[in-house]
């Protein structure tokens, strides 16, 4: 018995005497022993049982993990969906309970809102930028927007910078894709191709454009940033993955031809548009190939930089190694991959499909399953995740169908089947609604789609979309919930 | 006593045929009147449609986001919209009225693909001018079978960089697969109701002058150089380089509204305004191999999936598309093995129009829909 963890590897009677010893007679005793022999014991019972033995001033809510999964039901009925006959010995595990993420605050934009990410002590840029970076309480949202604007958001909702558009020769400006790199930088793409690096002054309120770099031959979906090399991964719809330097000294000359003032009519447009001020353009350090439909996702791989990840609508997913730029490993999945995030501690890669689940992956060359879990509930593609910064085992992601969902993969549906690429079948722990659409989420996610999702532990979980909306969830007396 | 019902081959359950398009993914809204044509370029990343509001769009496939439009007329709707295959280049044929309009969507491209796209539509100002056609030769000059000219300022600044004018109302544009050619069908132009324009020489020709019945719609061979043109009854395919008539198949149809020859080339198949959908095979028979009757209303428009998945699919008034698995067998003795495995309903109909159009994703198992109710959508 620990104060964290609470192994109980013991038959029923065991536990029965072990409650005799520890406990004085009274009628709670008698209850908890009743429930016990009768394998009754839910989740809610449990949890008052664990609560009283470790003497919680405030009840805490628990979560019980029977031989790794979540207990939904009886154990008795457990046992029976599981087949474990009621002699074995149980592994059980208790944890804190997810708590369902409330919604917080809402902040408007003027248009399709693509993309998020959170400045916070805990958030990666915040890391990268030092104990002096960013204080508790003054953290900062980033948004993209089809509108071609980033906006910065202090957690009252004053947009307190926006970006002016870029001249681009009449292309596009529409933003896919934002990301803090430290607490001044910030970096963007959209469906202009260009990747561009951002001053971002909080005293003068001013994001201002300080690199342009060009590589990409269609839109830019997604990019990934890190900070202590200052490396730049931007994926494209054009099938490739740029890794780029966000620092112009260090980058090579951008390619002519990409450049709006490479062609007569293009340079005209440029000209009748002449910025006051003009931006440095660069190319990229290299270019990853492999793909043969468009990147969606990127990401380094956490705790090595020299090492990236990508998902693509091939259905595979990549992992390159930087230094050499070489494909080392493909894993091909059933469908079109939308989104990736990374849950380190598993081992284990997380992929939203086209065809509204998300596949766990282990990108390790010695795993031989294609897939360790399939998560099933969205209706609708699942186009972003994010890991959740309390608890290895937990994820966000957000759909086309208007929902985010909350999930832990020790979460598993009993007697679900065999999945296309193998593996078990997850649920999801907790939905959350757009707010202020009255529950109106839909498998055609017409006018309610998520575009993007961060979870942040001092923020919560932050979420983007076609509802011209960045929404705030976290759970409720917990900083960054969870 | 055996059943006959063991006699009959069978069938594969549809849960079996995965995957294939089951439900809504996404609804694009923002035209006004009828969408009449969908068009899914050749990436997989950008659909075209054009409708009543004489309005061509482009739209994020995904997301459903409208990315540019441009108004080609007051007056008329757009028929038609058809991506010119290829990836190294970005043009869009559009037809309302009796023009045909080459588009190159610049503010969507990188400016290398405005550049290739812009040389492709370029190359043949000029040709007409430098070769005149051998018909004129010291007769007096005949009218044009069309004419190319730049469009309006307006619609060049939205980069609308060709106009073709022929004689009367374009319903299909149809691109050869190397995009060199492209052949249009005005039902009403009698002798000129079909022609074939050659893009490097903005030259118009028109093959057929006496075509027996009304023409509905016509298509390259996906390999061959044969030519099918469906008229009201029947189709007829020729090769165009012996310029001579191959086949006519006899779909037994009322009146025809669309057709669509399989990736293959050996199977073909046929909607109609009769509510019925056929399929023939090439090398048996001038009759179809296979008659299927599942809707209320007339059909508008069939299409094969071309990035090589066994899948068709037909769009009707009766506000549904179905969607079927049509395997074809190398062997020539063997016949396709076709099953009925979904119906897509979510389209309203209005003034007893349905699904007007629909067109396949390049890759994947999903397909798009034009619809009289003003939508397009996403079917996944
Ligand atoms: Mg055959």
């Amino acid at each position: 018995w620990t104060g964290s963890e609470l192994k109980l590897e013991m038959e029923a009677e065991e536990v029965v005497d072990l409650i005799k010893a520890l406990f004085a007679e009274s009628d709670y005793r008698r209850k908890a022993i009743g429930a016990i022999r009768r394998a009754t014991l839910r989740r809610y019972a449990l949890s008052s049982l664990v609560n009283s033995l470790l003497h919680t001033k405030k009840p805490i809510p628990f979560e019980f993990l029977i031989n790794g999964q979540f207990l939904r039901t009886s154990i008795d009925e457990f046992l029976t969906q599981n087949g474990i006959s009621a002699e074995s010995t149980l592994n059980v595990e208790y944890t804190r309970a997810l708590i369902p993420p409330l919604h917080v605050a809402s902040f408007e934009h003027d248009d399709w809102v693509s993309a998020v990410d959170v400045l916070s002590q805990t958030s990666p840029a915040g890391v990268w930028s030092g104990e002096h970076g960013i204080q508790s309480g003054q953290e900062q949202i980033l948004t993209a927007s089809y509108d071609g604007l980033l906006r910065v958001w202090n957690l009252s909702g004053d947009a307190i910078a926006i970006s002016t558009p870029p001249y681009n020769s009449g292309r596009i400006t529409s933003l896919k894709t934002a990301k803090w790199l430290s607490n001044k930088k910030i970096v963007a793409a959209g469906l202009d191709n260009v990747v561009r690096v951002y001053k971002y002054d909080e005293d003068t309120r001013a994001i201002t454009q300080s690199l342009e770099l060009y590589n990409h031959r269609w839109g830019v979906e997604d990019v990934a940033v890190h900070g202590p090399t200052n490396r730049i991964l931007s994926a494209s719809t054009d099938a490739t993955i740029s890794l780029f330097s966000a620092t112009a000294k260090d980058s090579p000359a951008a390619p002519s031809t990409l450049l709006p003032t490479s062609t007569t009519a293009s340079n005209k447009r440029q000209k009748l548009s002449k910025p006051e001020k003009s931006v440095p353009t660069r190319g990229a350090l290299t270019t990853l190939s492999g793909h043969t439909a468009p990147a969606s996702n990127v990401i380094f791989k956490p705790e090595d930089a020299t090492v990236a990840y990508s998902a693509s609508h091939d259905h595979t997913l990549r992992t390159w190694d930087l230094p050499t730029s070489t494909c080392v490993d493909t894993r091909t999945t059933s469908h079109s991959l939308l989104s990736l995030t990374a849950l380190p501690k598993l081992n284990l890669l997380a992929t939203g499909t086209s065809a509204r689940h998300i596949t766990l992956i282990d990108p390790r060359a010695s795993a031989t399953q294609i897939a360790v879990m399939t998560l099933r509930g969205h209706l609708n593609a699942v186009v972003s995740l994010d890991t959740n910064p309390n608890s290895e085992y937990g994820l966000v992601s957000a759909s086309h169908d208007g929902t985010c969902r909350i999930w832990d993969v020790r979460s598993v549906k009993p007697n679900a089947g065999a999945m296309v690429d193998g593996g078990q079948v997850g649920e999801s722990v907790y939905v959350v609604e757009r707010e202020g659409m009255g529950g109106k989420s839909k498998a055609s996610g017409d006018g309610v789609k998520v575009f993007g999702v961060r979870w942040d532990a001092d923020v919560g979980i932050v979420s983007t979309g076609e509802d011209k909306r960045v929404q705030i969830n976290r759970g409720v007396g917990e900083r960054g919930g969870g | 006593n055996i059943d006959p019902e063991l006699l009959l081959p069978k069938l594969p359950s549809p849960d079996e045929l995965k995957p294939f398009p089951t439900t809504c993914a996404v609804v694009f809204r923002g035209h006004e009147g009828r969408v009449r044509s969908v068009s899914v370029d050749p990436q997989g990343t950008f659909l075209a449609s054009g409708g009543d509001d004489g309005h061509v769009r482009i739209w994020e496939l995904l997301t459903g986001r409208q990315v540019w439009n441009v108004r080609l007329s007051d007056e008329d709707a757009v028929d038609t919209v058809r991506w010119r295959p290829g990836k190294d280049a970005s043009v869009l044929a559009a037809a309302a009225g009796e023009h045909i309009y080459l588009i190159v969507p610049f503010s969507i491209l990188s400016p290398d693909i405005e550049q290739s796209s812009r040389d492709i539509l370029d190359a043949g100002w000029g040709y007409a001018a430098s070769k005149p056609s051998a018909t004129t030769n010291g007769a007096p000059a005949k009218e044009p079978p069309a004419r190319w000219s730049r469009p309006s300022t307006r619609l060049e600044s939205k980069g609308v960089l060709v106009q073709t004018t022929v004689r009367s109302t374009v319903k299909v544009v149809h691109w050869h697969r190397r995009g060199e050619y492209f052949a249009t069908v005005s039902p009403r132009g009698q002798s000129s109701a079909v022609a074939i324009h050659t893009l490097s020489k903005h030259l118009t020709q028109l093959p057929f002058r006496r075509l027996k019945g009304l023409a509905q719609s016509a298509q390259f061979h996906p390999s061959k150089p044969v030519f099918f043109v469906a008229t009201k009854n029947s189709i007829r395919s020729y090769d165009l380089s012996r310029q001579e008539l191959v086949k006519i198949l006899q779909p037994g149809a009322k009146w025809i509204s669309s057709f669509d020859v399989h990736p293959g080339g050996d199977n073909l198949i046929v909607g109609t305004y009769d509510k019925r959908l056929l399929w023939h095979d090439l090398d048996l028979s001038t009759k179809p191999y296979k008659t299927l009757r599942y809707h209320k209303e007339a059909i508008r428009a069939v299409r094969f999936h071309q990035g090589g998945l066994p899948l068709f699919a037909d769009a009707s008034d009766d506000g549904s598309l179905q969607i079927f698995h049509g395997k074809v067998v190398g062997d020539l003795m063997e016949n396709a093995t076709i099953v009925p495995l979904k119906v897509l309903r979510g389209h309203q109909v209005k003034s007893r129009l349905g699904v007007m159009d629909m067109d396949w994703h390049p890759r994947e198992p999903w397909c798009v829909s034009a619809g009289a109710d003003g939508t397009c959508r996403l079917w996944s």
